[in-house]
């Protein structure tokens, strides 16, 4: 495998801490085999109908879909996750390199369509062509006539992953099968399939099964299902999940009911942190687990390629620190010192830790405050959500659910102290409550997050930008009353954001294209963005009022203006009145400044700005104005004063 | 800011500075120097040649200042700069370290050398635009001859210098600090000085105590406001729509992380001499000193080759294409297309809809805050934001817009939430970024209000859900825990404790202090962090006793359990794991014929399960001995390290059971003579890889005593098998 980058992220990188739990020697990585049941009820067509949202697809073609957008998606958000399809029941049988027929194969009618690797280009293809356009050139989609041995279908899985993703933390075989007793009677048979099944379990492997129902009979897992599954490890008793029996009906398509079902599946459940102690008063400590539900996912970055093989190859990179005189230097031999005044500053490593090790790892409550006391702008960084476990202390659970209940009712948070790891930097947190009592779910504002408790990063006196400039309220009154309606007529849909309706447009263009070029297609011209405004809606909707509004402003703005300027007339002869004539002023350069009193470079608007550059009265203001300038702008101040100026130029052109 | 500066401070060296006073066990000298050294230490920190000052010693041995030197001006004496005004680097520290020492002599007049400060200003600064300080520290033992104080504080005032005098024992009232039995001489030049202070427009007059005592609130580094953003935040599309309404805007960064201040990578430099100074990799500072010097990275390229010995072979940077990773294809592109899946856009900020206040949470931000108001004496963008403000706070409304900060940047949706400036007076957006779509990753957990059995039933009772006894001592907690209201201040108005603004970020400013610390002196040990940095890691004590009974009745009901250490036990005694249907699948295997070998391509099942079944010390060794061989096979056969990662993973598994058996020794045993071998070649070429890679760097190392107590191996041992 080569990911020679990744690991020096891995361990090098801070910013973004990965989520790494502790302790662990496995590769954080997700491999997903699909191993989906080719058998002549899943490839039966769905009765015709005229219904536009009645099922197109058989079982097998939704479960292959699902597999194919499943790929997609992984590219984009997993890139480095495995996936593969195993296909099962099916007449042809191929295993790795070995083509061979009915005979031949260790693993008879297991088919490994796509063998569990990172995805390629041309795995996306061969999905592609043969979901989309039916190309079964090979004749895979062929059920056996005899029934496969599910104890093969597991052993098969079994093989794949113990070669192919060793020492992945997170290793997860899909069985998507409408078959709710493939043996019958066969005790044998069903046997040997438990025994499979425990090897898979003891190799860390986790078996989801998603069963689809017929003609609404219910999928019956005691029949033999309840014999293979287990449930996942990393969960706590007696609080399974449940299977999902994907269906079609009640308005949605066997394929929409199978991909929400696995899209809930598709990263593996990560922890950030785990046996987090969590102080809620002293001698009164629970466990949690931490998560991230929420990462800002980024296009991947560049790498680089050698073009001097047979096919393109992706160069690993390693890193060598060498010192001033070129010479290589040994890891052992290397220090962390501080810069200080032209210096560097050294602690022992010893010194070094004991002054970021203020505190052990901890979630340490000092109170709780009303949710509105949290000024609105608090905000730094992503929430981190916690879920109780029962590894350190047995209650935790009820404990945590206990708190949470409060926290909902009260509309209070807790204010605590958190480090998330030994020698992490310690943080204030609020812990702010998800989800909501009501048992039907109807109310909860995000419905696409789970029910918890959240730990929201403070800002630090340190993070508050001190922002010099005044914004006192202005009359705007009767245009406050206008706007009230035009905001009213423009809510967004169910009155919430739910971010699974907006992708991010670049993450979708950088793959689409990135798409295209390897499988050698026709790069597209322009996609959809969804987050760009229904212009035309708006348009409609509320066009009439923004046109009433737009010319009461008008009018409003030309009288604030005149009383303004009335306003600086009085008090400019009131000044006169009182006090001594005005020393001559010190500012040298008020380009194109025509009123008076904001000439300082600071304050001069865009449109003063924009004179002095066409009149070429630039240069005339100080290095010292010209800096205020771009500061507060925005800009750079450094450099010469021809720098300086081309670059407050470069501005002016741009925006004022 | 970045204003340039220019200060000098003025220090009493005179032999009384060397007496300890009111109970002090330091010197009046070394109880000063504490607060001078601390503003002089920041200065040096900050590393700007713009920020500049100098140091005049009172009641030195000798005289050196220029107004003694010219000989004309008499009430000099005594007085000498020990370093002129300039940047101030390390290398200028340590030289006015060892030139700050008591003196034998007294009787200078600070005012003096407040003059010779002031004429050393004058001459550097010039005209230009400069801030100008002098600071002076004295125990006012020396005599001050106070009939000239009026000019002096004229000439202060015309070259714009702010004059701070902190005066060691000198009382102050407001602060709460009264010196007794204080002479009359002292008395008298205090007063003096006090009235120096107040004839000068920018003055501060105070004592030593409060200043020392300041010393651990953190100084927040200031930093000019950024505009981010500077152009229309539109309704509709302007260019399309006749009806779209545009109002101009400018947005600053309200919150923004402030990081730590980060360590360099150095090494310690050889003896050979330092003739250069070597350039700082990210920086064109030339780091001085000799101790130490910067370390470079360098990249080298490796692609695989099946013929190259170990399988791989390094590549010249100059063979290689930039490209993108779509799944395990590489794409390469050349330099010219590498901006074709860039997703071009327009610098925009346009608003999509609206959304009421409840149905946003606050954890679903991804991150800082922006402001936003509208542009500077623009009449109709003034109005037409505060409308839009004031409409979506009497509608209870949050707007989300997209956002572009300048063309070709990534999309970013914003939340924008209105402040009207009613309570602040500061009429303005604020806004937050909201997820995407890729950014949501959905975890399920099961329901905290309900238990869900294996047979679909609901329960609302189990030991995992609260009892109403728990959650009303719940309830009656949280409530008495409430810091918004527990303090109150003068008016009976409650104080909210640690608001944002008054929470300082420890590790900044605790590093900030020790470098600082550690930069004056290299020789004292760290001190403790100070009380204000560790004070909100814990509840305040009087909340705690207010709460106490609360707090009592809440651990009574909650009933919790810890879970022993090593839970885990030997043989027999885990429990079984079952699968949804409870069967025992032991007793199915027990039906088959005994697995006799652990096999390769199954080696973890069989491993575990023969271990599961083990009743005695001798089987378990024969199953270490099997995967032990199993393992050396894989590193043997395997080309490159295609097998490194199942070789790694058997072993792991190995030592997870071998821990949980609390058997360590065959562990360490075999993992020794492991190392030998992958060390030695003996596994069939170089194996380095998987030692450092796989085992070192996975935490496969000796099972120590730390972590198993029935181990026999230190760390530090275990360090050296690494």
């Amino acid at each position: 495998m080569a990911w020679g980058d990744d690991e020096e992220r891995r361990f090098g990188g801070d910013e973004e801490e990965e989520e790494l739990d502790e302790n662990d020697y496995k590769t954080q990585k997700d491999a997903v085999l699909f191993a989906i049941d080719v058998s002549s009820s899943m490839l039966q067509p769905p009765p015709s109908s005229d219904n536009k949202k009645s099922d197109k697809d058989s079982a097998v073609t939704a479960a292959l879909k699902c597999a194919y957008q499943f790929m997609q998606q992984r590219i984009i958000a997993q890139p480095k996750d495995m996936m593969g399809i195993l296909l099962f029941g099916t007449e042809k049988s191929k295993f790795r390199d070995e083509t061979g027929s009915r005979s031949g194969s260790g693993y008879p009618h297991c088919y490994l369509f796509t063998e569990l690797d990172v995805p390629a280009a041309e795995d996306v293809k061969k999905l592609r062509e043969l979901v989309e356009e039916g190309e079964d050139v090979d004749e895979v989609l062929v059920p056996s006539k005899e029934p496969v041995l599910m104890s093969n279908v597991l052993f098969c899985a079994n093989q794949i992953f113990t070669t192919n993703a060793a020492n992945f933390g997170s290793r997860r075989l899909f069985i998507i099968t409408d078959n709710e007793n493939p043996h019958g009677n066969d005790k044998q048979a069903k046997s040997s399939a438990a025994v499979r099944a425990k090897d898979l379990y003891d190799l860390g492997v986790a078996i989801e099964l998603f069963p689809i129902s017929r003609a609404n009979k219910v999928f019956d897992l005691s029949k033999f299902y309840d014999d293979i599954i287990y449930r996942s490890p990393a969960e706590e008793a007696d609080t399974s999940e449940g299977v999902k029996t994907s269906k079609s009906g009640d308005g949605l398509t066997l394929l929409n009911s199978l991909i929400s079902n696995i899209n809930s599946k598709q990263t593996p459940k990560r922890s950030y942190f785990s046996k987090m102690p969590f102080e809620l008063a002293p001698g009164l400590t629970i466990t949690v687990k931490g998560y991230m539900p929420l990462h800002q996912q980024k296009p991947a970055r560049t790498c680089y390629v050698w073009l001097g093989g047979e096919q393109a190859q992706l160069a690993q990179s390693e890193t060598v620190k060498i010192d001033s005189e070129a010479r290589t230097v040994e890891k052992s031999e290397i220090k962390k010192a501080y810069k200080f005044g032209g210096e560097y500053i050294y602690f022992t490593p010893e010194e070094a830790k004991s002054l970021k090790e203020l505190d052990s790892k901890v979630l340490r409550i000092i109170g709780f405050k009303p949710l509105a006391n949290i000024p609105m702008w608090a905000s730094v960084k992503k929430s981190t959500f916690i879920f109780p476990s029962e590894e350190g202390y047995v209650g935790s659970t009820r404990v945590f659910s206990a708190l949470w209940q409060k926290l909902l009712v009260s509309e209070k948070v807790g204010i605590a102290w958190f480090v998330a790891r030994k020698n992490a930097n310690p943080v204030m947190v609020a812990i702010i409550p998800s989800g909501s009592l009501n048992d039907e779910d109807q109310d909860s504002t995000v419905p696409y997050l789970p029910a918890g408790l959240w730990l929201y990063p403070l800002p630090f006196a340190d993070d508050i930008r001190n922002v010099d400039i005044k914004a006192p309220p202005k009359p705007a009154n009767e245009l406050t009353d206008k706007m009230r309606e035009i905001i009213q007529n423009l809510q967004l849909p169910k009155a919430i954001y739910n971010p699974l309706k907006y992708p991010n447009p670049a993450l979708q263009w950088h793959y689409k294209i990135l798409q295209a070029m390897a499988l050698d297609e026709d790069v597209p011209d322009e996609m959809e963005d969804l987050t760009v405004p229904k212009y035309k809606q708006i348009d409609k909707r509320v066009g009439g009022y923004l046109a009433d509004w737009k010319e009461d402003l008008a009018v409003m703005a030309k009288e604030f203006m005149e009383l303004r300027a009335t306003k600086r007339e009085l008090e400019e002869q009131e000044m006169e009145l009182v006090e001594r004539p005005r020393p001559a002023k010190r500012q040298k350069a008020a380009p194109g400044s025509t009123a008076g009193g904001r000439s300082s470079g600071h304050h001069m608007s865009n449109a003063e700005l924009k004179a002095a550059w066409e009149n070429d009265t630039l240069n005339k203001m100080t290095v010292a104005v010209l800096k205020d300038v771009l500061a507060s702008k925005g800009i750079s101040t450094t450099g010469k004063k021809a720098d300086l100026l081309e670059r407050l130029g470069a501005w002016i052109e741009e925006n004022a | 800011m970045a204003d340039k500066e220019a200060t000098v401070y003025v220090v009493d060296l005179g032999e009384s500075m060397a007496d300890c006073h009111n109970g002090r066990v330091e010197s009046d000298l070394d109880f000063g120097m504490r607060y001078v050294w601390d503003k002089i230490s920041t200065t040096v920190a900050a590393s700007r040649k713009t920020w500049t000052l100098g140091f005049v010693g009172l009641n030195t041995d000798e005289t050196d200042n220029d107004l003694a030197n010219g000989g004309e001006l008499e009430g000099y004496d005594n007085i000498s700069v020990l370093q002129p005004i300039g940047p101030m680097s390390m290398t200028e520290l340590r030289e006015l370290r060892s030139r700050v020492q008591p003196s034998r002599s007294y009787g200078a007049d600070p005012v003096s050398a407040v003059v010779v400060a002031l004429t050393m200003i004058e001459k550097y600064t010039k005209k230009l635009k400069y801030k100008r300080r002098i600071i002076l520290v004295t125990n006012g033992e020396s005599k001050i001859d106070d009939e000239e104080l009026d000019a002096i504080a004229g000439k202060l005032n015309e070259n714009k210098v702010e004059l701070v005098v902190i005066g060691i024992d000198f009382d102050d009232p407001e602060y709460g600090f009264k010196e007794e039995d204080k002479s009359t001489a002292k008395k008298n030049n205090e007063q003096a000085l006090q009235q120096l202070v107040d004839k000068c427009t920018e003055g501060v007059f105070g004592t030593m105590q409060q200043a020392v005592e300041e010393l651990s609130i953190p100084r927040i580094k200031p930093v000019r406001p950024f505009k981010a953003y500077d152009g229309p935040l539109t309704l509709g599309d302007p260019d399309k729509y006749e009806s779209a309404i545009s109002i101009h805007v400018e947005r600053y960064f309200k919150t923004k992380r402030a990081p730590p201040p980060s360590a360099s990578t150095v090494v310690v430099n050889h003896g050979f001499s330092q003739s250069q100074a070597f350039k700082d990799e990210d920086e064109d500072v030339d780091m001085g000193g000799t101790e130490f010097s910067g370390v470079k990275q360098m990249r080298t390229y490796r692609v695989n080759d099946p013929d190259a010995p170990g399988g791989k072979r390094d590549v010249d940077f100059e063979e290689l294409a930039k490209g993108y990773q779509y799944g395990r294809t590489v794409v390469p592109f050349g330099e010219s297309d590498m901006s074709i899946t860039k997703y071009n856009t327009k610098k925009s900020f346009t608003i999509i809809g609206f959304i009421p206040y409840d149905s946003y949470d606050p954890f679903i931000n991804m991150g800082e805050t922006g402001l936003i108001v509208s542009q500077k004496m623009n009449e109709e963008a003034e109005l037409g934001l505060s409308a839009l403000i004031h409409a979506l706070h009497e509608l209870g409304s949050y707007a989300v817009a997209r956002y572009v900060q300048k063309d070709d940047a990534q999309v970013q949706i914003l939340l924008l939430k209105p402040n009207p400036g009613l309570e602040d007076d500061f009429e303005c957006l604020y806004d937050v970024s909201l997820p995407f779509a890729e950014d949501v990753r959905s975890y399920q957990f099961p329901p905290l209000d309900k238990v869900l059995t294996v047979s679909r039933n609901v329960l609302k009772e189990h030991r995992l859900l609260p009892d109403d006894e728990l959650k009303d001592a719940m309830s009656d907690f949280v409530d008495a825990m409430d810091l918004s209201n527990y303090e109150v201040d003068e008016d009976g108005k409650p104080v909210d404790y640690a608001p944002v603004d008054e929470v300082y970020n420890p590790i900044i400013h605790r590093m900030n202090q020790a470098i600082r610390a550690r930069a004056i002196d290299p020789d004292a040990p760290i001190g403790p962090p100070a009380e204000i940095l560790l004070r909100y890691s814990k509840p305040p004590k009087k909340l705690l006793d207010k709460a106490k009974h609360e707090i009592g009745n809440l651990i009574d009901a909650a009933e919790l359990k810890k879970v022993p250490e090593k839970a885990k036990g030997r043989f027999g005694k885990k429990d079984a794991v079952k699968p949804l249907s409870g069967l025992d699948i032991d007793s199915l295997l027990g039906g088959q014929p005994k697995r006799a070998a652990i096999s390769s391509e199954n080696a973890i099942p069989e491993f575990k399960q023969m271990l599961a079944a083990a009743e005695d010390d001798e089987t378990i060794e024969k199953a270490v001995k099997q995967m032990g061989d199993i393992i050396r096979k894989l590193i043997k056969d395997s080309f490159a390290d295609v097998f490194y990662s199942r070789a790694a993973e058997n072993l792991g598994v190995m030592r997870e059971e071998l821990l949980g058996f609390e058997m360590p020794t065959l562990y360490n045993k075999y993992l020794r003579a492991l190392k030998k071998s992958l060390l030695s070649g003996e596994l069939d070429g170089d194996r380095r890889g998987m030692w450092y890679k796989h085992v070192v760097g996975g935490n496969l190392g000796l099972i120590t005593k730390e972590e198993l107590d029935v181990s026999d191996v230190t760390e530090e041992e275990a360090k050296q098998v690494s």
